[in-house]
């Protein structure tokens, strides 16, 4: 009895070190901030065993705390937006980028065609928007236009319900999402891209904790490669990644599986996939210390890693 | 002598907090999971005015929902006493009130109620009226047999027994659901809030996307105040209302 | 003044003829005939259990018998009937004031005129200073005057106790049971009340019926041979000890 328990402590430090770095049979933990759905494809088609992974896809939804389940160590890789990766990082919460699928920011505002809108200026002129009023894009549309005359609510979360009973009812949206699913139920939409007012981080970023990082290197090294075949497969043939995905998340349609996937396809294309550059990150923090939601803008090394 | 008494509850959370400043200050817990409570009395105090209007337009919702649903709850237990037959055809429904997730129906209370103060009072009257109902039900059902006999000896019609016997009788149980009811009704107004917009639901959604976790523990912080404060009103009411039912503290 | 005389104008007269009552697949009443005279004061003697509460209730007409007719005459009395129960039961939102006068409140006397006679009939039982009190500051010996107060306040023809002094202490007990059979003197009722104590019994009644542990037959059924007016002297004469032993004899005996 002694024994055994003296043996047994013996050990644990060891076990300890070997999940430490990244050796067999330790379960790597990707959290998603969302359901599956195209926007992952990618990371469902990645083939990890190969790069020597056992990685464990761990869906999201509404408000999943990716940035601080990597920061609390619940996952050892989170899907977060670039400006979260800023914001977290000033509060303590060191994670760092290292693959953005999203090389132009998807989101935008959608408006029924039947009001012939010309920009997201006339779309803050009349009506009712529903955004999520928190984030650096609706603060940085405040700034520029102003909501004076137009009545902002609260992001519907995907609910198309009011946005379809009322002509004069504009929100928030993925492109490649909302407007095809606006579509299929008739009515005719004119999208208009936050990008549009300059506002364009990289999304769907797969980011790491630093200690991770430096801890090992090769792991992430091996993520990102995997990453970046599994971006690549999706890219050029979706259709078997989007069955799987089917099953895990059967409120969409197969079919429109398929249609999301094409339309985002232009948003993320890039050579190689997944890079990021030190000037997209620069101008992003200026942007976020000017709205208010940084007070410093850290050096883009710190934020992202090219592995 | 309230002053008193609230001491030994004070305790506890006295204790909690200033454990969880030095827990965060000496790099236990990460200050960006939970925020320090100097960090949170200090956003309270720098964005007072902010929170207090949502703190404002949340009690205003509460409130205006919890005042309803005793209305309508007791008034529909009233009714569902009525008679057995009654009680099996509508008893589901009122269920229905208790188990509905009423983050899934808010969009429809927004398609219904408009965004803003309507559809808060509409959430914060749907999660609160179940308790009113299922506790004063109990209370007119449960009346003592040999007071319902001594009315039937004199002849009491079931309406006479109804009002002088069996709703007085069940003050006690009306005034538990009541106090549950106050509490359900905050947080169905915050509820709303994050579906309609405006009070401290909005601040604590707004603050959530920012990662302004001492915001949102501000915002939740200022909430449970507004329980207690609903909690110790029906706790007065209460104690007025049945001041003659129960043996005075004498020595 | 005899016995005889009490009551014969001011209480009524119960005829029970083969009452039968079952609970489920229990005979609690099995054919039972009983003739109760106007004014007369009965105890209904027997051990816990056997049915004199249900038979108590079938006679206030609170439940119907299965079988067999029950009489009151006269019959043309409204609400001529009072129940006291073994517990006070007062309404603990009313004052004392209030819960004497709640029968005629439910028969439709106005407030004045059934505050003022309820505060004649508290002073008869000795409550006159705790009428504006409310039953939680009161002692079990008076919440259970209130309710005999209450009781009484609609002057019925009929009254009847079930146990109902069961639940307080000796000393009060002999004064109420002292106070009891002077209000009945002074009103002339009809009394009936349960219990399964043979000293209340004797002391009470002028008419004892011990029944049977299961069925509600009668075993005994005597007028007791003590005198009209009774104070708690009594309890330790000969004539009293005499019919004790009468009852208990009837109570131990098998059946």
């Amino acid at each position: 009895m002694h024994l055994a328990r003296r043996s047994f402590l013996k050990v644990m430090p060891v076990a300890g070190l070997l999940a430490a770095c990244g050796g067999k049979a330790s379960k790597i933990r990707l959290a998603l901030n969302w359901k599956p759905d195209p926007e992952f494809g990618g990371f469902y088609a990645a083939d990890f065993a190969k790069h020597g992974l056992d990685v464990e896809i761990l869906p999201g939804g509404a408000g999943t705390p990716t940035v601080q389940m990597i920061g609390a160590g619940s996952a050892e890789f989170g899907i977060v937006a670039a400006d979260e990766v800023l914001m977290a990082r000033e509060k303590g919460n060191d994670v760092v980028a290292i693959f953005a699928v999203f090389q132009n920011n998807p989101m935008g505002i959608m408006a029924h065609a039947s009001r012939k809108l010309k920009s997201i200026e006339d779309v803050l002129k009349s009506g009712t928007l529903a955004i999520q009023s928190g984030l650096p894009y609706a603060k940085l549309l405040k700034k520029k236009f102003g909501f004076d005359h137009v009545k902002v609510v609260p992001s519907t979360g995907g609910d198309l319900t009011a946005f379809l009973g009322d002509e004069n009812f504009a929100q928030q949206c993925f492109l490649m999402d909302e407007p095809l699913h606006a579509k299929r139920k008739g009515v005719e939409v004119t999208v208009f891209p936050v990008s549009d007012i300059g506002y364009n981080p990289y999304t769907t970023v797969l980011a790491v904790s630093g200690s991770m990082l430096s801890k090992s290197p090769d792991m992430a090294k091996n993520m990102v490669n995997a990453v970046r075949e599994g971006w690549r497969t999706y890219q050029d043939n979706p259709a078997a990644t989007n069955e799987r995905m089917h099953t895990l998340n059967p409120t969409i349609e197969l079919a429109n599986y398929g249609e999301t996937a094409a339309a985002q396809r232009g948003l993320i294309e890039s050579n190689p996939l997944g890079k990021m550059t030190k000037e997209r990150w620069d101008t992003l923090a200026a942007q976020l210390k000017d709205l208010g939601d940084i007070t410093q803008a850290p050096p883009a090394d710190q934020c992202f890693r090219d592995l | 002598m309230n002053i008193r008494k609230a001491i030994p509850a004070a305790i506890p959370f006295v204790v909690v907090t200033l454990s969880l400043e030095w827990l965060v200050r000496a790099g236990w817990i990460k200050a960006f999971l939970v925020p320090p409570p100097s960090a949170v009395f200090q956003t309270m105090w720098r964005d007072w005015p902010e929170l207090f209007a949502a703190l404002a337009k949340t009690s205003t919702g509460a409130i205006l929902g919890f005042v309803l649903s005793a209305i309508a709850g007791i008034a529909f237990a009233i009714f569902l006493s009525s008679s057995r037959a009654i009680q099996e055809a509508f008893y589901p429904y009122a269920v229905f009130f208790q188990t509905v997730p009423i983050i899934a129906i808010a969009p429809l209370l927004v398609i219904w109620f408009g965004y803003g103060m309507r559809t808060v009072v509409a959430a914060a009257f749907i999660v609160s009226i179940f308790p009113v109902i299922a506790n004063t039900l109990d209370g007119i059902l449960s009346t003592d047999p040999a007071l319902r006999d001594l009315f039937r000896l004199y002849g009491a019609s079931p309406a006479t027994t109804l009002w002088k016997l069996r709703v007085p009788a069940a003050l006690p149980q009306i005034l538990t659901g009541l106090r549950i009811a106050g509490g359900l009704a905050v947080i169905g107004a915050i509820v709303g809030e994050f579906i309609g917009g405006q009070g401290l639901g909005s601040v604590i959604d707004i603050a959530r996307t920012q990662q302004r976790t001492d915001k949102v523990f501000a915002a939740v912080l200022l909430a449970s105040v507004l329980g207690l404060v609903l909690f110790g009103l029906i706790n007065i009411l209460s104690r007025l209302v049945l001041r003659n039912w129960h043996v005075s503290e004498q020595n | 003044m005899t016995e005889a005389s009490i009551g014969a104008d001011r209480g009524v007269a119960l005829r029970l003829a083969n009452v039968r009552r079952t609970f489920k697949e229990l005979v609690v009443i099995d054919d039972l005939t009983l003739d109760v005279a106007a004014g007369e004061f009965l105890a209904i003697l027997g051990p816990s259990g056997c049915g004199k509460s249900t038979l108590l209730r079938v006679i206030a007409r609170l439940n119907l018998p299965d079988h067999g007719t029950l009489d009151v005459v006269p019959s043309n009395t409204k609400f001529q009937t009072a129940y006291v129960f073994q517990e006070a039961h007062l309404l603990p939102w009313l004052t004392v004031l209030e819960n004497a006068a709640l029968p005629l409140e439910l028969t439709g006397v106005s407030q004045p005129e059934r505050l003022k006679r309820a505060s004649r009939v508290l002073a008869e039982v000795g409550l006159s200073e705790a009428e504006s009190r409310y039953p939680s500051q009161l002692s079990g010996g008076m919440r259970m005057r209130v309710s005999l107060a209450r009781a009484l306040v609609t002057e019925p023809r009929l009254l009847l106790l079930d146990e109902p002094l069961a639940a307080l202490d000796e000393i009060t007990r002999f004064r109420l049971d002292v106070r009891l059979r002077d209000l009945w003197i002074e009103r002339g009722m009809t009394v009936v009340f349960v219990t399964h104590s043979i000293t209340e019994a004797a002391f009470l009644a002028n008419r004892a019926v011990v029944l049977t542990r299961r069925g509600c037959r009668i075993k005994l059924d005597r007028s007791l041979a003590l005198p009209t007016v009774r104070d708690n002297e009594l309890r330790v004469s000969a004539a009293f000890a005499d019919e004790m032993k009468r009852l208990l004899g009837a109570m131990e005996e098998e059946g």
